[in-house]
C-alpha cells in the first residue's frame, strides 16, 4: 500500500516527507501558542511534539510531550500519537495511548499535526467520560476534582525529569 | 461468565474484520456477462435480474473494495466521462469551473495549502487528458487507467472530490439538513464525507451529482443490484444535465455505476463507446472483392466444430440459436465505427445480443481470441437493413455474438467458402474492405442476387470430396 514515491515535476501528489515538510515550514511559520512540533529525524517520519495543558483545568501549566508517527498512507491515514509524559486522564491509558476518534476511523485527510495537536489540548480540559480508558479518572472527573487534581499532579513528570528517566 | 466474555471478543474480532481488497484499484473494462456468470449460482432474483443485465449494459469495471469504491467510481467516470465526449477545450472549462468552486473550500475551512496539492492532482490529469486528446494519440483512456491505478494520484484525487463534496453539503445546508441526524451538517460532513476511510452515502453522491457532474453536461444513474422484487436492476437517475433554457441536453454523456449492497462497480451501455470519430483517420476505402477474390482455393477449411448447419435454418430448433432470426434490433450499437480503435486494452467482449445470454457462451466473452470477431461484428452492424424482393424475410444478420464463428451469414444458406474462410476470423483484413456504401460486407449482401451476372457458388460433389488431395486436383 506504498503510495507512489519520487517527486513530479509539476507538484502535484505530495508524498508522505513533501507533505510533512510543508507542515514543517507551516508550523515554524505560523507557530500556535502553547503547541510545539518537530520532527526527529531527517526522513520526518517521527516526530516529537509538546502540549501545554489548558487554563482553567487540572492540567494548567503542565507540559506534555507526545510523540507521533506517520505512515507510508500518510495523510490518507492519521499517524500514531502517545502521550510519552504519564497522564491520567479518562481517554489516555498508562502507555500512553490515546482515545480519539479523530486518531482512528474519524481521521479526514484534511487534518494535520496541528489539528491533531489542538484537539488533544481540549481532549484535557473536556474527556469523553463515556468511553474512557482509565474508568477510575472517568469517575473522580465529576465526583472528587480535587483528588482528581491529586492524581494528575501526583503522576505528572516534567519534560526534565523525562530526561533524566531515560526517555 | 468466560462465555460471555469470548463472546464478547469473538464480536469485536468480527467487527473488525475486514477482507482483505484485492484487484486492481480500478479495473479493465470487461463484459457484463462476467456478473451473470458470478451469480450464476445465487439466488432467482439475482440470477434472473443479472441474466438482463449485458443487454443493457454491455461492459462493467471493478473497483476495488476497500472502502473507497464508490468515491472513485464516481471520480474515474467523471474523467471518462470527459474522454469520451472527445472534446480537449471541455477539460479546460472544467478546471475553470473546478478551481471556481475553491472559494467553497475555504468557507468550509478547509486550508488552502493543504487541499490544493489534491486539487493539482485532479487539474494534472485533466490536462494531460486534453493533451492527449489533443495529441489524437489515443491514449487518453489507457492514461486515466493508469493514474487511477496509482494508490497516490487516485486518493489525492478522491479526497479532492470529498472535501468539494463535503463543501458543497456545507454551502446548501439548507437542503442537506433534512437528510443529517440532527440536522448537524458540519459534523455529519466530518465524519461521513471528509473523513478518509468512509464509504460514499446517498448525501455525497447526490453533493458530487450536483457539484461536480450536472454542471459537466454529464448524466448519473445508479442501477441497483439486490434482493428485492423485480426482473431488471433499480434504476436511480442522479443527474440529467440541462442547457441554459432549463431543456435536456440531448444525449449526454451518462456515468452508471452498479450498487451491490457495499460495494460500487462501473457500468456502461455498449453505446457509450461509440468511438469518437474525429480522432481517427478515416481509412481510403478500397474495392473490397479485391481483397476477398485472393487466395480461396487452397485455404477453405470447413470451420469450427460449433458451425453447426441446422441451426441456421429457422425453426429447425424450438428455442435458443433459432430465436436469433426475427428480433433484429439495431439500437444498441449506433456507433458507426468499430470497437478495436477505441483502446489497445484488450479483449473488449463483444456486445451482447438482446436476447439473454446462454451461460455457456459465456467463456467467449471473456475470451481474448475472440476479440476480432467483436471488431467484425460491429461492422455488420452498420449495414443498412437491406430488404430484398429476393428475400424479404431474412435482413442481414445483426443478433449473432453468442457463438462468434456460428453465423456470421445474412440467409438460411450452408456455408460458403466466403464466409468462412479462414483469414476472416483473424479480423485484420476486412475492416478496411468493407466500408464502401452499399456492399459492406459484400458477401453478406443479398443485393448481390440482383446483379443478372450473379452466380451463385454451386456445389459439387467432384470438388466437395477433393479436399483432401486438392494439390493433385488442381495439377489436373
Amino acid at each position: 500500500m506504498a503510495l507512489s514515491t519520487g517527486t513530479r515535476a509539476n507538484g502535484g501528489a505530495a508524498t508522505v516527507a513533501q507533505r510533512l515538510q510543508k507542515e514543517l515550514m507551516d508550523i515554524m511559520t505560523h507557530p500556535t501558542p502553547g503547541i510545539t512540533a518537530f520532527p526527529d529525524d531527517e526522513n520526518m517520519t517521527r516526530w516529537t511534539a509538546t502540549i501545554d495543558g489548558p487554563a482553567n483545568t487540572p492540567y494548567a501549566s503542565l507540559v506534555f510531550k507526545l510523540s507521533m508517527e506517520f505512515g507510508a498512507t500518510y495523510p490518507y491515514a492519521p499517524p500514531t500519537v502517545l502521550f510519552k509524559t504519564p497522564i491520567y486522564h479518562p481517554n489516555v491509558d498508562m502507555s500512553g495511548r490515546i482515545c480519539l476518534d479523530i486518531l482512528k476511523d474519524k481521521w479526514s485527510a484534511v487534518f494535520n499535526i496541528g489539528t491533531v495537536l489542538l484537539s488533544l489540548q481540549s481532549l484535557l480540559g473536556e474527556p469523553n467520560n463515556a468511553s474512557p480508558l482509565n474508568g477510575q479518572a472517568a469517575e473522580l472527573w465529576d465526583k472528587d476534582p480535587a483528588e482528581y487534581q491529586r492524581l494528575v499532579l501526583a503522576r505528572h513528570k516534567t519534560p526534565e525529569e523525562l530526561d533524566a528517566g531515560g526517555l | 461468565m468466560a462465555f460471555d466474555e469470548e463472546l464478547a471478543q469473538l464480536q469485536k474480532l468480527s467487527g473488525e474484520y475486514e477482507p482483505e481488497a484485492t484487484g486492481p484499484l480500478v479495473g479493465e473494462r470487461q463484459s457484463s456477462a462476467a456478473i451473470t456468470t458470478e451469480y450464476a449460482n445465487a439466488d432467482p432474483i439475482y440470477r434472473i435480474k443479472t441474466a438482463a443485465l449485458p443487454a443493457k449494459y454491455a461492459y462493467f469495471r471493478t473497483c476495488r473494495g476497500d472502502g473507497h469504491c464508490g468515491w472513485r467510481a464516481i471520480a474515474f467516470t467523471y474523467f471518462e466521462a470527459l474522454v469520451r465526449v472527445g472534446n480537449a477545450t471541455k477539460f479546460t472549462e472544467e478546471e475553470a469551473r473546478l478551481s471556481s468552486m475553491h472559494n467553497l473550500l475555504d468557507s468550509a475551512g478547509f486550508p488552502h495549502d493543504v487541499y490544493i496539492d489534491w486539487a493539482e492532482e485532479a487539474f494534472d490529469l485533466l490536462r494531460e487528458l486534453a493533451q492527449s486528446l489533443r495529441n489524437e494519440d489515443g491514449r487518453a483512456a489507457d492514461l486515466l487507467l493508469h493514474k487511477f491505478n496509482d494508490l497516490g494520484t487516485s486518493l489525492s484525487i478522491m479526497t479532492y472530490f470529498k472535501l468539494l463534496a463535503s463543501a458543497w453539503v456545507q454551502s446548501n445546508s439548507e437542503n442537506f439538513k433534512h437528510f443529517v441526524p440532527m440536522g448537524d451538517v458540519k459534523t455529519y460532513c466530518s465524519l461521513n464525507i471528509e473523513a478518509a476511510n468512509c464509504e460514499i452515502d446517498n448525501v455525497a453522491i447526490v453533493a458530487l451529482s450536483e457539484a461536480i457532474i450536472t454542471p459537466a453536461g454529464i448524466g448519473f444513474e445508479i442501477m441497483y443490484l439486490d434482493r428485492s422484487p423485480g426482473e431488471e436492476v433499480n434504476v436511480t437517475p442522479f443527474s440529467q444535465p440541462t442547457d441554459h433554457t432549463g431543456m435536456p441536453l440531448p444525449n449526454p454523456p451518462v456515468i452508471r455505476l452498479l450498487y451491490r449492497p457495499g460495494h460500487y462497480d462501473i457500468l456502461y451501455k455498449a453505446g457509450d463507446f461509440s468511438p469518437t470519430v474525429q480522432h481517427q483517420p478515416v481509412q481510403p476505402q478500397t474495392p473490397l472483392h479485391v481483397a476477398l477474390a485472393a487466395g480461396y482455393h487452397d485455404s477453405f477449411i470447413p470451420v469450427d466444430s460449433n458451425v453447426d448447419v441446422m441451426t441456421m435454418i429457422p425453426g429447425m430448433y424450438s428455442t435458443g440459436l433459432g430465436q436469433r432470426w426475427p428480433p433484429v434490433s439495431y439500437d444498441f450499437d449506433p456507433s458507426p465505427t468499430p470497437q478495436a480503435q477505441m483502446t489497445p486494452v484488450q479483449p473488449y467482449a463483444p456486445t451482447p445480443t438482446p436476447i439473454t445470454s446462454v451461460p455457456s457462451t459465456h467463456q467467449e466473452y471473456m475470451s481474448p481470441v475472440h476479440a476480432s470477431h467483436m471488431a467484425h461484428h460491429n461492422i455488420q452492424l452498420e449495414q443498412p437493413p437491406v430488404t430484398l424482393p429476393i428475400h424479404p424475410p431474412r435482413p442481414p444478420p445483426l443478433s449473432i455474438e453468442r457463438s462468434p464463428l456460428t453465423i456470421e451469414r445474412g440467409g438460411p444458406f450452408r456455408p460458403s467458402i466466403y464466409e468462412l474462410e479462414p483469414g476472416f476470423a483473424s479480423g485484420q483484413v476486412h475492416s478496411l474492405p468493407f466500408q464502401t456504401a452499399i456492399f459492406r460486407n459484400s458477401h453478406y449482401n443479398t443485393a448481390h442476387f440482383l446483379n443478372p451476372d450473379f452466380q451463385p457458388e454451386e456445389w459439387s460433389p467432384d470438388t466437395e470430396y477433393s479436399t483432401a488431395n486438392k494439390g493433385k486436383y488442381k495439377s489436373t
